[in-house]
């Protein structure tokens, strides 16, 4: 029994960042109809600005935040503004070319990213890291907490922007019905750019979170892209409950899965899953 | 016919010139002559770049230090390692474009384990000698003539080494059940092997063998399953990334085994400077360390040092320069540049480098060999064989954080 709850308690605490990881994605995709592969190397990216403070000054990675959040903010607005916005005005498949753009940004990121700090491998190692809450024989790891909990409070503030402030529903107006949104009045550049900041930002976070779990590197991204895409397709594009759902799917049917079938077989049953889910459901679990 | 004499003496003069400059030129006026072109691929970028990169410093350094001391076969040697960033499709094309396109005279050996077993085929279409770790021993089956592992990195003999120390233990002493957890691919299934041979010779029950494919997501369902089931040997056979995943995972579920085995992600220097104490009493193997009692071992390893302001010397610069002094050797003896004569001198004669005096057989591998090595205050030490231990096991495992 104790085995059951320890799987089961270990794939939700991790889903939930998986969740993270892809909600931001979905903003973007959603709202700006770009599918934005920059998203994961930004993970990466924040996963360096929260380790070299803490390496050199002893700095906490939660300490650390207040200073990544507007930080990636501001990159994320810089990315709408620059090369997409560029992009926006020569193309006239926007989904296709973002694409193609962000694929070879990602790839100029890392490389950079390998000349500056090397390719080799970081991690985070925090005063409660290998530390554990026990209760009746059951262990919570401290950084998948703490990596949960940011997960968790980053995904409900991004839902309370979404549906309670006003600038929140011009997002979801824009990602609804573009051009109702704009025959409404809403400022279509300011929305988009800021849906941007406010996904990079959560990239951001997701990346912190992950380091606190993950060793990484700057090529790492390739392997995080993977459970972007499917939390993102599996809960539904634009769907914050979704990928919040599909995040804790993915996290339980990984862990899980080892009591009933060799380790090995968790990627083809999960993958076997989202393609049962994508003929029963084309939009995903939750998008309407 | 008739020259004048002032025509004469200037031939005279110009053939006497070129006498001496084709006899003297190369210690009069330097290494003047076309250099050996010795060409490669490595990754230099991606998911093996922390390792390749080491090994192209130790190929740096060896042609470093060859033409320091007057070239190899009296020409200056030049690397061409191309980045395949560790893609094994362009380890196969680039390989190919060195030796097509750059027609270089000698290959230097690719990493990992996979991109040179795709490399060994290349090298045996061209009939050029290729000295690399191999692909383990699928790919010396292959009935290649013109690859040599010179040291080989073996997984089917990773754990030869731990298994002998094992075998020096008292029977109750010495664990009783095994769990397992293995990288899916050509590196992780070899080391497997050698994992399976030493529980059967040590009579050790194994009572979980789980597989995962990379980027592991968690080692938390597999770390459970051998604590539930009360393995108290844990053989994690894994690279760098999965290899910290479990013993982080390990250690947070407060399962601590007598005895860890780990694949290859103790041999970079990252897994001290990373994981600090929760990465000591972690036991593996290596075909390579900077303390073996070999010549120019410890030279070159302090150099290793010098150059990269590192505290350990990294196990793969080692490997690289190894790699191509064992092809130098071949070269030497050979006494010319016909990859024919280099792979029948390597075939023939011990072989003297850092890894050790070597000999090969039809399938280009030496005997099996492996020293244990188990992670002691941050440092791989020696552990077994006797002959060239630098340190005492410890055993049991002590607690975590101990």
């Amino acid at each position: 029994m104790n085995f059951f709850l320890q799987v089961m308690i270990s794939g939700l605490l991790l889903g939930t960042t998986y969740a993270l990881l892809g909600v931001g994605f979905s903003l973007i995709w959603g709202v700006a109809r770009v599918l934005n592969i920059t998203h994961a190397i930004f993970a990466v990216l924040a996963a360096y600005a929260a380790y070299w403070p803490m390496k050199l000054y002893n700095l906490d990675p939660f300490l650390i935040l207040l200073g990544i959040i507007p930080l990636f903010f501001l990159l994320g607005v810089l990315l709408y503004e620059g090369p997409i916005r560029l992009l926006e005005r020569r193309t006239p498949n926007l989904e296709l070319s973002s694409l193609v753009l962000t694929f070879g940004l990602a790839y100029a990121l890392e490389n950079m990213m390998a000349y500056l700090w090397s390719p080799g491998p970081r991690l985070l190692n925090t005063p409660y890291t290998g530390h554990s809450l026990s209760l009746l024989g059951i262990y919570f790891p401290l950084t998948q907490v703490y990596s949960f909990l940011l997960s968790v409070v980053t995904i409900v503030a991004i839902y309370l922007f979404l549906y309670h402030t006003h600038l929140g529903k011009a997002v979801r107006a824009v990602w609804q019905d573009r051009d109702g949104a704009v025959l409404s009045g809403v400022n279509l550049h300011s929305v988009t750019a800021i849906t941007y900041g406010v996904a990079i930002a959560s990239a951001g976070v997701a990346g912190v979170a992950m380091a606190l779990i993950y060793a990484f590197n700057p090529a790492i991204h390739l392997g995080w892209l993977i459970y972007i895409f499917l939390v993102v397709i599996m809960g539904g594009v634009g769907s914050m409950l979704g990928a919040g759902v599909a995040g804790l799917f993915t996290g339980l049917v990984i862990n899980l899965s080892v009591l009933f079938i060799p380790f090995a077989w968790s990627n083809l049953l999960l993958f076997s899953g989202l393609l049962l889910l994508l003929f029963i459901r084309p939009r995903g679990l939750l998008q309407r | 016919m008739l020259v004048s004499r002032r025509q004469f003496l200037k031939q005279l003069g110009i053939s006497t010139g070129l006498l001496i400059s084709s006899t003297l030129g190369p210690r009069v006026f330097g290494l003047q002559q076309t250099p050996i072109k010795i060409g490669g691929t490595l990754p230099l970028t991606g998911v093996f770049s922390a390792t390749g990169i080491w090994v192209e410093r130790g190929y740096r350094y060896w042609a470093q230090e060859i033409n320091s001391r007057g070239g190899l076969l009296g020409r200056p040697v030049e690397l061409l390692i191309y980045d395949d960033a560790s893609s094994v499709d362009k380890a196969i094309s680039l390989l190919e474009r060195a030796i097509t396109v750059d027609k270089v005279n000698l290959l230097a050996g690719g990493y990992p384990g996979t991109a040179a077993a795709a490399q060994m085929a290349i090298a045996e279409k061209y009939k050029m000698v290729y000295v690399s770790m191999g692909g383990h021993m699928k790919s010396f089956l292959q009935g290649f003539k013109y690859s040599f592992g010179a040291p080989p990195l073996m997984g089917e003999w990773w754990y030869l080494g731990v298994f002998d120390w094992m075998a020096t233990l008292l029977p109750g002493d010495r664990p009783r059940k095994a769990a397992a957890a293995t990288v899916n691919n050509l590196v992780g299934i070899a080391v497997r092997d050698s994992m399976y041979e030493g529980l059967k010779r040590l009579g050790i029950q194994l009572v979980m063998d789980e597989l995962y494919d990379l980027p592991l997501p968690s080692a938390d369902p597999f770390v459970a399953k051998a604590k539930a089931l009360g393995a108290d040997m844990f053989i994690s056979n894994s690279f760098f990334d999965d290899g910290v995943l479990t013993i982080r995972s390990m250690r947070a579920q407060g399962y601590n085994p007598k005895i860890i085995l780990q694949g290859v992600g103790t041999l970079i220097p990252e897994w001290a400077t990373q994981l600090g104490k929760d990465g000591d009493y972690i036991f593996s193997g290596t075909a390579m360390h900077h303390k073996l009692p070999f010549p120019g071992v410890k030279e070159v390893g302090e150099a290793a040092k010098r150059l990269y302001n590192v505290p350990v010397p990294p196990q793969y610069f080692l490997f690289g320069y190894a790699w191509l002094q064992a092809l130098q050797r071949g070269v030497e003896g050979a006494g010319s540049l016909d990859q024919d004569a280099i792979a029948n001198y390597l075939r023939t004669h011990v072989i003297e480098t850092i890894a050790g005096r070597l000999t090969f057989d039809e399938k280009g591998l030496p005997p099996p060999y492996n020293f244990a090595i188990q992670v002691l205050k941050g440092e791989p030490e020696l552990i077994w064989p006797p002959a060239v231990a630098t340190a005492s096991p410890v055993y049991p495992k002590p607690p975590w954080g101990g």
